[in-house]
This record gives C-alpha cells, structure tokens and sequence, in this order.
C-alpha cells in the first residue's frame, strides 16, 4: 500500500509526459488529485496498523523503506501542501510551458520527498536529499527573473557545502561502522571506542542539515531563495521542501543516532534557540512580505529544533506536532502573500494597507495562519508552542522553557506589524480597484484555515490519534 | 596499496580541500566558484574511497563514489544552466553584480 506513494507520482509523471499534448492543467488536476488522495489516505490509517516495526520493502540487507507514526505525520504534512501549491501554481503561473515545468518539478519533488520519509540509511537519505535541493534551484528559478537566479545560486552554493560536510561525515562513518542503515550504525557507534571520531562526523553532517534547514548560523541564503522564488514555488519550498530535506532528516537521525548524546544534545538546543530569537528579530525589520515570512520561517523552525535537542519522547511529539502545524499555517500565509501579490503586483508593504476591506477572504485567512504561528487559542499552532514549553519543562530545561514561551512575544510583535501594514486600518490610496481573487487561491486559503482551525478545535482527538503515538517510536 | 601509497593518497585527498577551498574563497567569478566546488567534492568522493579501503569495505564504498559521480554531473549541469542565465541577464559572471537581496 505505502509503495503506492511513490509509484503513484511516478505514474501520472510518466503519463503526463508521454505525449506533448496533455495539457499542463491535466497534470494540476491529476497531481492535486493524487496529493489529496495522500493526506486522506495517510490520515485514514487507524494507529494500531503501526504495531510492529513497519518494514514496506526491502533489496538488499542495507536498503530498506520503513513507516512509523513520526512518518505519518510527515506524509499528511506533504500531501496537503504539494495539493496548495498545485492550486497555487495552476492560478499564478501563467505561462503553460512554465506550468508544465512547475508540475513535473512538483511531481519530483513529491516522489523524492515521500522515498525520503520512508528511508532507513544515511547514504540513501543523503541521496534523496541531494536530489530535491536540485529540483528546489530550478523550482527558484523557474521564471529566469534577475532575482530568482540570484536567490537560487546562493541557494546552490551554500548547499554544495552542505553536501561537502554531509559526504565528509558519511566518509568518517565508513571508518567505524560496515554498514550506513541507521540502526547499525548505532550499534556501531555504542561499541567503538573513540567518541571524538563520532562526535566530529556527527557535527559535520548535523552542519550539514543546519545549512539545508536554514538555521541560525546559515539561515542567510533563505530569505533571499524565498523572497525571489515565484509565489507557487516559494509555497512549496517554505511549507515542505526545506522542512522534510533539512527538519525531518534532522529528527529521524536524532531518533536513530544521537539521541543519547549530550553534547550533541545541547548543540542542538542552542542553535534552535538562537534561530528563534534571530529570526523573530530580523523578521520585524523587513519591508518585504515574503522576506517576513522567510524570517517567521526560520523562527518557527528553531522551534522544531529545539524540542527536537531535549530528546524525551514527549519532546519529540511536540515537534512533529510543530512541524505539520508549521507546514499548515506558513504555507496559509505564503498562499495569502501569493493572493496580495497577484491583486498588486508587488511584496513591498509600504505600499500595501487596508487590504482586508477589499479582499475578505484573503484578510481572514491571514489572521488565523498569524494567530496560529504567534499561538493564539484556540489555533493549532498554540497547542504546539503549548507541549514545547511543557516538554522543555518537564525535562528541567527551565531556561529554555522560558526562553520559548517569551520568544512567541517577538512571534507576536512581528506579525502584528505585518497585519497592520497589509491588512488592517486604512484603504491605502490607488487601491481602491483592488479585488479579492479567485476561487483557485480562496480555496487552498480556506481548505488550509479549515485545517489550522480543525486541529486546534478537535486538540484532543488529534493528540490521541497522531501525537501520542509518535512517541512510541523511542520503545522500539 | 603498499604504506607510501597510502601516505601520498591521503596527502593528495589534503591538497584538493585545501585547493578547492582557496579557490572557492579567492575568487569573484562564478565559473571558477563551481570549479572549487566541483574539486572539493572530487576530495571527499577519494576520501569515501580511502574510508572503504582502511576498512576493508570497498565495496559499499565503490558503490558510494558511483553514486556520487552521478549526482555531481546532475549537480553541475543544474548550477552551469543557473550561472549562463545569470550571464545572459548581468552580461558577466562577476559575484559582485549579484547584491539585489538584501535585508
């Protein structure tokens, strides 16, 4: 059942590239199809399915695709903003041939994203991770704008280090372990007899993701690659792409391999407290819509990270609880800022004001994904900042866990600045004309609100259903 | 690989780092940054090599360095396509054209 997630992208991918003429709305409508057909499919699955340990395919001793709870919540975040972006793509990119190109990208990109959910070795993981930073250079540039390809070679050069730090790392393991699938590599790594040499080529490869993930030390490159990315394309990379390449392999490997570790621990906790405080900082300074956004981005993911550094099993639901709210009320925020951008023409908010009296549905929306992401009752995102402080708590990490609840204050600050700037107050003059957009952006805004909405409304079923459960992976 | 062998493939693996890092930071122009990047990963592909050689798994290790050579052309031809377009907006390849992101 599981392969079906690959080899259904697969499919339509080949399909829609047999002939020449398919159109590229055929390929929309099929990929969204497809995407939805994930979520729900992924979401149906009752949680005692996911007893043993789930193997779903196997080739050789050391390559195999697996699937447990954390995945789950991963694969549902995928399905439902691979279908946004399609919705996204298929009103904002005008040009059909760039549409086709969009859509085959997507389709690669979702193929590459859901083989990295389901691996189990490093070499693999870093693969699959090499792959779709390549899909997200094109996907930058896909309009060739003076911008964008500025954007993406920054992108490309920061990730070529990253993968020069993540090879380097892969080679250090191959000194100590046989083998490069996760759980013998800690065995590996429990019975040899030099930590140094372990903690150097775990450091180079967590560098490695630090990069990939835009965190603080490196969170430069993501400003730029988001704010010049076209709308669709910057939905996708800022909702999911960066998150499963950068945040999910940063997760599963701490799962697996460093979990125990406390210096790596403590490593891990401080650079997502310092993405915390830089990004929510920078972020109030911008002039940019989808600059601000970025710079939300690495905020709430030094969240992610942080609850990822604390290594209690209630920690470890608590992020992948934040990751797929992340992944729901960003990408709600960057369809808004796609809706403003193709009524205006322009990200600068200087020029923006009052815009909820013109465009209502766009206006709504855009303060649930702000309540959500500052933690507001009852959105999801507040259930989520809610078990990271508690998490933090619980495993004496007071510093932290006051750290975090006044780093959503800043949250807070910079996105009340953003409402106020686009969507509060005022008409601001010349924008009298402006009109709310079409169905084709309303809906992915609603379907996304709805969902922000649901999970924090329904908190408990959820929790019951797909949090909890994720922390019985650390029994396994 | 007798004991020499070995000590002048290591030394080897050391000077492309070192010449793919200077060259990577020296330079202002874009072809000549992918060149150092090209060289630093020719480095770590020997250095995996050295790795499944010290460990007796050459193997695994062959298996990687195809991999990687595969990766690094699809790598190369993406980020060739990303400088030519840059090349045709700028007329130049100079890093210092490239400073509209800021904030």
């Amino acid at each position: 059942m599981f392969s079906l997630l690959v080899l259904v992208p697969f499919l339509i991918l080949v399909a829609v590239n047999l002939s020449k003429k398919v159109a590229p709305n055929v390929a929309c409508s099929l990929t969204a199809l497809a995407t939805l057909a994930q979520a729900g499919f992924v979401v149906s699955l009752p949680g005692t399915l996911l007893k043993t340990n789930n193997v779903i395919f196997t080739w050789l001793p050391d390559f195999k695709l697996a699937i447990d709870e954390f995945s789950i919540v991963v694969l549902a975040a995928i399905g439902i903003v691979a279908f946004v972006a399609c919705c996204v793509a298929r009103s904002t990119i005008n040009d059909p041939g760039q549409r086709a190109t969009f859509m085959n990208l997507l389709l690669v990109a979702l193929i590459g994203m859901n083989t990295t959910v389901m691996l189990r070795d490093i070499f693999s993981i870093y693969l699959f991770v090499e792959t779709i930073a390549i899909i997200s250079f094109v996907l930058i540039s896909i309009d060739r704008g003076r911008l964008a390809l500025e954007g993406a070679f920054k992108y490309l050069m920061l990730s070529a280090f990253a993968t020069i730090l993540m090879l380097s790392s892969i080679a250090l393991m191959l000194l100590f372990s046989p083998t490069l699938e996760l759980s013998g590599l800690a065995e590996a790594m429990s019975v040899y007899p030099n930590p140094i040499l372990i903690k150097l080529s775990i450091g180079l490869f967590l560098c490695g993701l630090f990069i990939k993930s835009g965190l603080f030390p490196f969170h430069w490159w993501l400003p730029d690659a988001y704010s010049a990315a076209h709308s669709a394309a910057s939905v996708l990379l800022a909702g999911i792409i960066t998150k499963v390449v950068g945040v999910y392999v940063l997760m599963r490997l701490s799962l697996s391999i460093f979990g125990e570790s406390l210096h790596i621990q403590a490593m891990v906790m401080a650079v997502g407290a310092l993405s915390i405080i830089t990004g929510a900082v920078l972020a109030m300074t911008q002039k940019n819509f989808k600059r601000m956004l970025a710079y939300s981005s690495i905020s709430q993911v030094g969240y992610i990270i942080l609850a990822t550094g604390v290594g209690t099993p209630f920690a470890f639901a608590a992020a992948a609880f934040h990751f797929f709210n992340h992944a729901t009320f960003k990408s709600l925020l960057f369809v808004n800022a796609a809706s403003v951008e193709k009524r205006l023409g322009t990200m600068d908010m200087r020029e923006m004001g009052g815009l909820s009296n013109r465009m209502p549905a766009t206006g709504i929306t855009s303060l649930v994904g702000f309540l959500s992401t500052a933690g507001l009752p009852p959105f999801s995102g507040f259930w989520s900042k809610f078990m990271i402080v508690l998490a933090l708590w619980a495993a004496g990490k007071y510093f932290y866990a006051a750290f975090a609840l006044l780093a959503s204050i800043l949250t807070l600050g910079y996105m009340l600045i953003l409402q106020r700037n686009v969507f509060f107050g005022k008409l601001k003059d010349g924008l009298g004309g402006v009109k709310e957009v079409g169905p084709g952006l309303v809906i992915p805004q609603l379907v996304l609100a709805a969902i922000i909405v649901l999970v924090g409304v329904c908190f408990p079923f959820v929790l019951n259903k797909f949090i909890f459960p994720v922390q019985s992976i650390f029994l396994k | 690989m007798n004991v020499s062998l070995f000590g002048l493939f290591s030394v080897f693996v050391i000077l492309l780092f070192i010449a793919g890092t200077y060259s990577i930071l020296v330079t202002f122009n874009l072809i000549r940054a992918l060149i150092g990047i090209e060289i630093l990963i020719k480095a770590v592909t020997l250095l995996i090599i050295l790795a499944g050689y010290l460990t007796g798994n050459l193997g695994l290790a062959q298996a990687i360095a195809i991999t990687l050579i595969v990766i690094e052309v699809v790598f190369m031809v993406v980020a060739g396509g990303i400088v030519l377009s840059i090349f045709r907006h700028h007329g130049t390849i100079d890093t210092r054209n490239l400073r509209d992101l800021k904030g």
